[in-house]
């Protein structure tokens, strides 16, 4: 019984999330409606890079995960496709090492200020290389990044 | 006063609705839905109280407001009762007992007792009356049951 609640709460919320999202997208950001499941467990998103910042004219695609107990469980957020974003906070599989999305995380937030963080992480940068550890990381995280135990450096890059 | 009744009644009319065009004022922070059994944080942050508990017990060693996070404790929370939220809502209330008694949990006892005992028919509706009249009905044909045993 309790599952069920959780679940129906989950896909309240989402719907909602969704709805706002395809009336009143920020700029640069779009939902893909094809993505998203009757269940709504998983969506992309695609952005665009910032104009006036290292990432302009660049598209990306972003993979969000969702849990039955969101929004008390952070999303599993990842990059996907075949431009992943060359970032300091980037791994080359995807993975993003951002504190809201796990330890950090807060059930007032949402997919668009998700979103609204990655292009603001993105847009702070001012040189363009991957995380020191990437070659590593890649080869031995696991599939998931809530996996990973992060450690969150407070440089803008 | 009178005047003004239908107004206030049809605004709580207003908030009480599905809140998918208001402005967001009164709608719970994590759920985004129209808070029911609203609690304010000493923040001011607005919640449903089941939303929020669920929150705190998510992360019972670093309880923060969801919004602004300023440490937020179950004990300072204020309960909000506008004038369409009186009875705990429909069933809302009964929820959030479940999963952990709300704040002034002996407003919210007295609540819940009186309810349960008066659940069939409130007072002096017409259904009580009605009632009433037939379990004297019963009593006076039992008596004259017994009545009538003892004579014969
Ligand atoms: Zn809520
Ligand atoms: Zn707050």
């Amino acid at each position: 019984m309790l599952c069920g609640a959780t679940m129906a709460s989950m896909q309240k919320r989402l719907q909602k999330e969704l709805l706002a999202l395809q009336r009143d997208p920020p700029p640069g950001m779009k939902v893909d409606e094809k993505s998203i499941q009757a269940s709504l467990t998983q969506w992309i998103v695609d952005m665009e890079g910032a104009s006036g910042t290292l990432y302009e004219g660049e598209r990306f695609q972003l993979l969000f995960k969702f849990s039955s107990r969101y929004p008390f469980d952070s999303p599993e957020v990842v990059f996907i496709g075949d431009n992943i974003p060359v970032h300091p906070h980037v791994y080359s599989n995807g993975h993003i090492c951002l504190s809201i999305l796990t330890e950090d995380w807060s059930p007032a937030l949402s997919v668009q200020s998700v979103c609204l963080s990655i292009v603001s992480m993105l847009s702070s940068c001012k040189d363009k290389k991957r995380p020191p550890d990437n070659a590593l990381y890649v080869r031995t995280c696991d599939k998931n990044p809530k996996k990973t135990k992060w450690w969150y450096h407070d440089d803008n890059c | 006063l009178c005047s003004l009744l239908p107004q206030a009644f049809s605004a709580s009319q207003w908030s009480a609705g599905d809140g998918g065009d208001t402005d967001g004022t009164f709608e719970c922070n994590i759920c985004l839905d129209t808070a029911k059994d609203a609690v304010i944080s000493l923040c001011g942050h607005l919640f449903c109280w089941p939303c929020l508990h669920q929150w705190l017990e998510t992360r019972p060693n670093r309880q923060v407001c969801p919004v602004c996070k300023a440490g937020i404790s179950r004990d300072k929370v204020i309960p909000l009762y506008g004038r369409g939220s009186f009875g705990f809502g429909d069933g809302g209330f009964q929820m959030s007992f479940g999963i952990g008694a709300f704040p002034f949990g002996f407003i919210a006892t007295a609540f819940n007792m009186n309810e349960g005992r008066d659940a069939p028919a409130a007072a002096g509706t017409q259904q009580q009356t009605d009632e009433q009249f037939l379990s004297r009905l019963f009593f006076y044909v039992a008596l004259f049951l017994m009545l009538w045993l003892f004579i014969a």
